[in-house]
């Protein structure tokens, strides 16, 4: 009995501080993309970051278009945020944000830009 | 005595030689110019909440970074580098930074270049345009993307980060590579990329040359 109260204790815990976790865990990768992303980007995603002028010599990806972004498998994306967009044959605009951002904040930018088209990415 | 006598003088010319830039550290705490810009190193951000708290860039290494005389009289007549209000990615920069008399911007400017990184090394960069440094800065990296600068194409760089038209007046050609070499000690948190081990110590001298080379 003794054992099964503190597996449930246990439980308990773990559920309290992963609710806890999951909305402060959310809330940085909106920073990080904020902070990086929406340059080009723009906040809300859709391409239209104050970099993007007219004579801008590329259109930075709108993330909220689900038709292209399930074109892209999650490693795709992951790629192209690391290593720039000459990575995958795209414009070198996208910078490589391999020596900037950690493999953890890459990997929650990719689910983040899920989230932003409402859309599973080719091959998962 | 001629002992005593030595050290009282020396003593003397060291208070002199000290006294403009603390006359210039005075102003600058009078005028509340720290109220938005720190000036003792190391750099202190360790998150983006803690770079998006500042309210302007640090000054801590602005001896090594600006030119003096570009300095001084921006001081006097400050006009907007940034397009952008600082931090911010939708509002336009308003202006106003607090203008200062001749002779406070020469003290303040006094202080200010006193504050240094021994990270930067003198005489390594000359101003030069070069097409390496054109062909990184242009095409292979995306720093125009984010830095205005001058040209005659269309394409006049973006808004996001400073401006770097007149750069070969503002800044010190060595600061530029030191900066492209060790980022993260000057702006451990900053919205520009690391381009340590992406892009070669030379070829960061020809963008540092090609950047100084600005008018």
């Amino acid at each position: 009995m003794k054992m099964s109260k503190s597996i449930i204790y246990t439980a308990l815990l773990c559920s309290f501080s992963l609710a806890l976790s999951a909305p402060a865990a959310a809330a940085k990768v909106e920073q990080v993309f904020k902070f990086y992303c929406a340059q080009c980007h723009g906040l809300e995603g859709k391409g239209d970051g104050p970099n993007v002028s007219k004579t801008f010599p590329v259109d930075p990806r709108n993330f909220t278009k689900a038709k292209e972004m399930e074109k892209l498998s999650d490693a795709d994306m992951k790629n192209v945020i690391m290593d720039g967009g000459p990575s995958a044959s795209k414009s070198p605009m996208m910078p490589p944000w391999s020596k900037t951002i950690s493999e953890a904040d890459a990997d929650a930018l990719v689910k983040y830009l899920r989230k932003l088209c409402n859309c599973k990415g080719k091959g998962s | 005595m001629k002992q005593l006598t030595k050290v009282l003088l020396g003593t003397g010319l060291l208070v002199l030689a000290a006294a403009p830039a603390h006359a210039g550290e005075k102003i600058f705490a009078a005028k509340k110019c720290d109220g938005c810009h720190y000036t003792q190193g190391p750099a202190r951000e360790k998150s983006i909440a803690d770079q998006l708290a500042k309210k302007g860039p640090e000054l801590w290494y602005a001896g090594s970074k600006f030119q003096k005389k570009w300095l001084q009289a921006w001081l006097q007549d400050p006009k907007p580098i940034r397009s952008l209000k600082y931090n911010s990615l939708t509002a336009d920069n308003p202006g106003g930074h607090p203008k200062l008399a001749a002779a406070n911007a020469k003290a303040v400017t006094d202080f200010l270049m006193t504050l240094t990184s021994k990270s930067v090394k003198a005489g390594v960069i000359k101003p030069k345009k070069n097409p390496k440094g054109r062909l990184i800065f242009v095409k292979k990296m995306p720093c125009s993307g984010c830095h205005a600068f001058p040209g005659k194409k269309k394409f006049k760089g973006g808004r996001s980060g400073p401006s770097l038209v007149g750069a070969g007046k503002r800044l010190n050609p060595d600061w530029i590579f030191a900066y492209l070499k060790d980022t993260n000690e000057f702006k451990p948190v900053r919205a520009m990329p690391v381009f340590k081990g992406l892009l070669r110590e030379k070829d960061m001298k020809k963008v540092a040359q090609y950047v100084a080379s600005f008018k």
